[in-house]
């Protein structure tokens, strides 16, 4: 290995740190597959949702968004990774 | 660490008001007229005066409308320390050509280390000559030679513009008693007390005990007092090149837009720039790399239809034309190289490497940071003040400035990021 690259690796890597990365979430869905409940908290109201195909020439990712409305007014935007079938609230 | 090389004998080279000689030599006329230089902060004070606006009765430290009064033809001058950066490590670099060991003080002072060199030159007249011939034209330079630093400037402070003042170690001792106190490293207070004692000359100075100067002044009479006796020889200390300084980048996904890896370029020439072992040199060469997305697939991996090359990593060496200490000067022919042969592909990782240095000052590189937020002064010494109070508490760094990253993205998490906020 060239040594430029050794004394590269050898320092201190700064990254960027992401912003409004998914948080990972339990949700209960109903027999349509509709969240009916994250974490502990009961779904009102359904508002929205959206899918999202990307970097289908890298990693593909696939959601599936949904917005929702929690007992008590709180708004949250959910998704489901396609792929791993887990469930993630994220800012839109 | 390698080894800083020292020399006992010492030439000092003093071009006195140097950003003011920087001035003169490029702007025609200057020298006839009552000229100042503004200080390179904000608080437009004046911060070199000349000859000829000193004798009007303009002096340094005063306010322009305070310095117009006396001297109403009075030429004001922005300051312009990069160049004067420039100008000075190109003396420095000079005086390398006749000896190794260099020390270089505050702008246009600089100590050069003569051990050994009456081999190459003969005796000190012959190697202050070489001394002059290399500094002679460009600048109006004072040269001191004598036993250690104090000696040597000294010798230098009492030459007459042009001239050399060589100092024996024979006539060491008498040269030193008839020179006043004032050519010590003295405080203003430390000053008015001598001179309240009656004591105006280091051979004064010299006569008294030395138990007694420490006495009355504690540590620092000692210092004055063994340097007035020429008991102290400080030697001449070279630098010795930093090995290159590295600073890495990595992106949480690739990056392809250029603006993203010109920011993420400015950090690292920032972080560069600001490591301690940069302080004392400028850059003279500079790497820029990067890893390119599948850098690390191997082509058999890639399906058979994928007939592209698989691109591993990007290169940019550039040797700057003039060593500098200003980070937008390092800056300048990365970015010109990013545009016209970008990457070829998306970058995961980006390396700046700083690989050679050229001499330059501790001054200079203070001027050379502060040139540009100098101009932003006020409100950001606070934030910087604050910052640096966090992360000597915590000890990491707590402030991160948020950046667009693909502001256009389909995926929240890809839009912004934050990074590290150094000051």
């Amino acid at each position: 290995m060239n040594r430029e690259w050794d004394v590269g690796r050898g320092m201190r890597t700064d990254r960027l740190r992401a912003l409004n990365v998914p948080q990972s979430v339990t949700v209960q869905l109903d027999g349509e597959g509709i969240p009916r409940r994250v974490g502990d908290a009961p779904v009102e109201v359904v508002l929205e949702s959206w899918r999202i195909d990307d970097e289908w020439w890298r990693l593909p990712i696939v959601r599936k968004y949904v917005e929702v409305v929690l007992e008590g007014g709180g708004r949250l935007v959910l998704f489901e990774d396609m792929k791993s079938k887990q469930w993630f609230a994220q800012k839109p | 660490m390698p080894q800083r090389p020292t020399s006992s004998l010492a030439a000092c080279v003093w071009i006195p008001l140097f950003p003011l000689r920087c001035e003169e030599a490029r702007r025609e006329g200057l020298a006839t007229h009552p000229t100042a230089l503004l200080a390179p902060d904000l608080s437009r004070k004046l911060w070199q005066v000349s000859p000829l606006a000193r004798h009007a009765g303009v002096r340094a430290g005063m306010t322009v409308s305070q310095a117009i009064g006396p001297c109403p033809t009075l030429w004001l001058c922005e300051p312009d320390p990069v160049h004067y950066d420039e100008r000075f490590a190109r003396l420095l670099a000079a005086l390398n050509e006749i000896s190794p060991v260099i020390e270089s003080g505050e702008l246009g002072l600089a100590y050069l280390g003569t051990d050994g060199l009456e081999g190459i030159f003969g005796p000190p007249e012959k190697v202050v000559k070489a001394i002059e011939c290399v500094v002679r034209g460009a600048w109006c330079v004072r040269i001191g030679w004598g036993r250690g630093k104090f000696a040597a400037w000294v010798a230098a402070s009492r030459a007459k513009p042009g001239e050399a003042i060589i100092v024996s170690p024979q006539g060491e001792k008498k040269f030193l008693a008839a020179q006043p106190i004032a050519v010590l490293p003295l405080d203003p207070d430390t000053h008015r007390r001598l001179r309240q004692l009656g004591i105006r000359t280091l051979g004064a100075l010299a006569a008294l005990p030395e138990e007694a100067v420490t006495a009355q002044f504690g540590a620092v009479g000692r210092k004055l007092w063994r340097l007035a006796a020429g008991h102290t020889v400080e030697p001449v200390v070279g630098g010795v090149a930093p090995e290159p300084i590295v600073a890495a980048l990595t992106f949480f996904t690739p990056v392809g837009e250029r603006d993203l890896i010109e920011r993420a370029l400015d950090q690292l020439i920032a972080r560069t720039l600001k490591d301690p072992r940069r302080i004392g040199w400028r850059v003279q060469a500079v790497r820029l790399r990067a890893e390119l997305e599948g850098g690390g697939d191997e082509g058999g991996s890639r399906g058979a239809a994928c007939c592209a090359p698989t691109y591993r990593s990007w290169l940019a060496d550039i040797l700057l034309k003039d060593p500098t200490a200003d980070g937008a000067r390092v800056a300048a022919p990365l970015r010109t190289r990013l545009e016209q042969a970008p990457p070829a592909g998306a970058v995961t990782r980006l390396v700046l490497e700083l690989t050679a240095f050229a001499p330059g000052t501790t001054e200079l590189q203070l001027f050379a940071r502060d040139a540009v937020a100098a101009a932003r002064a006020g409100q950001r010494r606070a934030l910087e003040s604050a910052a640096r109070e966090i992360l000597q508490r915590v000890k990491r760094t707590c402030l991160y400035h948020v950046i667009e990253v693909q502001p256009w993205s389909r995926l929240p998490e890809r839009r912004y990021a934050l990074i590290d906020y150094e000051p």
